[in-house]
């Protein structure tokens, strides 16, 4: 049917007289199969789980990788914050999925908006590494009940240009001290423009640097990040001396690697997969990544079902998907981060095996979660990064 | 006799009811006033409720409390002295008097920049008036992130303007480099057709005869502009000054990106509090609404020397 006849046949469809009644049938019809659309059961066929999450899981490969072992249609909102995604959820009703980093997970159990993980469905929990399931035990289970799965992981450290920078051993002092190495760092060094990164780096330089464990330890004793005012306040004048040796704080990936190429800073806190994107997208070669000896900070996305969810089974179903071998490869491959279920590893070739795939279970010992910020001190934290940022 | 024209009939109808005053109001003003409810005073209004309410669990509580404002100014750590006097500030104090101070230079430099080019266009015939007009405003056509992010590539510790003072052999010039000069920069940029456009309004309006009379009357060139053509173009130039700093002092783009986290103006600290990850609506209610009270404060003394008509033109 061509464009006019739909025009004309609206027409005349129009000039007809509509009884009172038949409107109301009409509309009546038309707002329940909305109504259906809206709550993704469309007659009781193929329900709609809707997701927000980071856009690698919204990639096509991801997303057909996953439906096609689910009765599901899977709907993604790309987000760029955990943050955010915490908020939708809060705002209620959306989404059945959320997928933020795990530090962020113990604000939506104590905003009482997730479900416990159904075990049974989700049968990939087994195969996830031990370390992470000693990280959920840890930040969020909460009377015996787990109330995410740890998805995909990396670790943060920080990448140097090879070209300028000479060879040194892996030191956050680097980013402290003027003279770790001989190259002038002046106004090129770059942070991450976030509080619940950029604040743990500085309690593992001070953890070294005044040989006070008291630091690492609060940053891994306990299911958030507990540290006195005392050692907030250090952490804060640590990081604002360090200011003018900055050029900026970045929280973007494409803007950090925008820059790097620019060559505007020569070491930038980053996390491994901005790196390996550099070296695989970009062909960057006068990059290394480090792991500093003081430790690295390590983040797993953790995915939950939202308390909401109409369909909270066939949600835990499509996260069991995300982490089975095939949608695993597919995830680790968009966004270069390896899966927290070391099996996905086998589907992946030699190649991205060795950027991606599986981890040396004893090196994953080495790294601390992220975690958020204990409520007894959260106004301190947050107090001091805005004033580092001032 | 012939039956009345079906549509004659309705006119009239409809001419009869729009002539009842309420019905007149309705129609006219109704729309707008809806609009302005809906969109501006309504959200005011709850973002003023949330900023007294109390926060638990990370959902909004309605119960009344001034902790949120007494926190914006209460326990501030970094210390300054002016004089034999110290005090201390917080992060809230040091955002709103930075975002002043930046939105102070970006309209003074605005208006600068500004004037001699409206005062040259008010001078200029038609065609010449319109092919300016076209080359000022085009950079404007395009969008906004997309000329910010044209700033980008322009300063950095290796941007293409320390890359240019390099190959003259002047090396890199520190103030180059993301922070306070690129944001002034960057505000200047994206309001400046504001100014423009309002100070030629006013500009406009003159009558130069006045000025050429002063001149033969034996004033200077300076007197001229000191004494005549400033007095008479200041609605002009307070309106386009408003329409530079208000922006100014809210903005969050410009810091965002050519400030790379180093320039915390209260735009980008409020957006932390209200969706970043120090999330509590409450606070980022409470240092929104101090910036709106501030904001009206200032127009408030504005509109005492000039009135709202005048701001357009002379």
């Amino acid at each position: 049917m061509s464009r006019r006849d739909t025009v004309d046949e609206n027409r005349s469809t129009s000039s007809r007289r509509v009884s009172r009644r038949a409107y109301l049938a009409g509309t009546g019809a038309v707002g329940l199969a909305a109504a259906a659309g809206c709550t993704g059961s469309p007659g009781g066929g193929t329900p709609t789980i809707n997701i927000i999450t980071w856009n690698d899981y919204a990639k096509d490969p991801v997303v057909e990788a996953v439906e096609s072992n689910v009765d599901a249609t899977v709907e993604v909102t790309s987000s760029t914050s955990s943050t955010e995604m915490f908020q939708r959820m809060n705002q209620g009703g959306e989404f059945d999925i959320a997928v933020p980093n795990n530090n962020l997970v113990s604000r939506f159990i104590e905003a009482d908006l997730i479900e416990p993980v159904n075990m049974d469905i989700v049968s990939n929990y087994e195969n996830i590494y031990e370390k992470f399931k000693s990280f959920a035990n840890q930040q969020f289970t909460v009377e015996g009940n787990t109330y995410g799965v740890p998805a995909r992981w990396g670790w943060y450290g920080y990448a140097y240009n090879t070209a300028e920078v000479p060879d040194h051993e892996p030191s956050y002092k680097i980013m402290f001290e003027s003279d770790y190495v001989e190259e002038d760092l002046a106004g090129a060094i770059i942070m991450y423009d976030e509080a619940a990164k950029t604040m743990p780096v500085a309690a593992l330089y001070l953890a070294e640097a005044e040989d006070d464990p008291s630091y690492k330890e609060a940053l891994t004793e306990n299911d958030a990040m507990t540290f006195s005012e005392e050692q907030i306040q250090n952490m804060r004048d640590l990081l604002i001396d360090q200011k003018p040796r900055l050029e900026g704080y970045i929280s973007s990936d494409t803007t950090y690697i925008q820059q790097f190429q620019q060559g505007n800073f020569l070491v930038g806190h980053s996390g491994r997969n901005e790196i390996v994107r550099l070296q695989e997208n970009q062909g960057v070669e006068d990059v290394e990544f480090v792991v500093p000896q003081e430790g690295a900070m390590a983040w797993y996305e953790t995915a939950v079902v939202s308390s909401d969810s109409e369909n909270v089974d066939t949600a835990w179903e499509v996260v069991n998907q995300y982490m089975a071998p095939t949608a695993g490869a597919e995830l680790a491959r968009a966004g270069k981060s390896p899966s927290c279920n070391p099996d996905v590893a086998d589907e992946l070739s030699e190649e991205e095996q060795a950027l991606y795939g599986r981890i040396d279970p004893e090196r994953i010992e080495q790294f601390i979660p992220f975690k958020d910020i204990a409520d007894d001190v959260s106004d301190a934290y947050f107090s001091a990064w805005e004033e580092v940022k001032a | 006799m012939a039956a009345p024209d079906r549509d004659e009939t309705s006119r009239a109808t409809i001419v009869r009811v729009l002539s009842r005053r309420r019905n007149t109001l309705g129609v006219t003003v109704g729309p707008g006033a809806v609009w302005i409810v809906l969109l501006l005073v309504a959200p005011l209004a709850f973002m003023s409720a949330v900023s007294f309410a109390t926060i638990e669990n990370f959902q909004i509580v309605w119960d009344p409390t001034l902790e949120h404002y007494y926190d914006l100014f209460a326990g501030g750590t970094t210390e300054y002295s002016l004089g034999p006097v110290g005090f201390t500030t917080t992060a809230f104090e040091e955002a709103i008097m930075l975002s002043y101070a930046i939105a102070t230079v970006a309209t003074v430099l605005c208006l600068v920049l500004a004037f001699p080019l409206a005062y040259v266009m008010a001078r200029l015939n038609d065609r010449m008036f319109k092919i300016v007009i076209y080359l000022v405003l085009l950079p404007f056509f395009t969008m906004y992130l997309v000329r910010a992010y044209s700033w980008v590539l322009m300063f950095g510790q290796n941007g293409i303007l320390n890359q240019v003072l390099g190959l003259l052999g002047f090396g890199r010039v520190g103030a180059f480099e993301y922070g306070l000069l690129p944001v002034i920069v960057g505000l200047t940029h994206a309001y400046f057709p504001y100014m423009l456009v309002t100070l030629y309004a006013s500009l406009d309006g003159l009558d130069f005869t006045l000025i050429e009379a002063a001149r033969d009357l034996g004033a200077s060139r300076f007197e001229v502009v000191k004494d005549h053509i400033i007095p008479l173009t200041m609605p002009g130039i307070v309106g386009g000054s408003l329409f530079v700093f208000v922006p100014s002092v809210g903005a969050f783009v410009t810091p965002q990106i050519l400030g790379v986290g180093k320039v915390q103006m209260i735009g980008i600290l409020i957006e932390n509090r209200a969706i970043g990850e120090a999330t509590n609506p409450a606070t980022a209610s409470a240092a929104s609404m101090v910036v709106v009270v501030s904001v009206v404060a200032a127009l408030f003394l504005v509109f005492r020397y000039v009135s709202l008509d005048e701001l357009g033109g002379v």
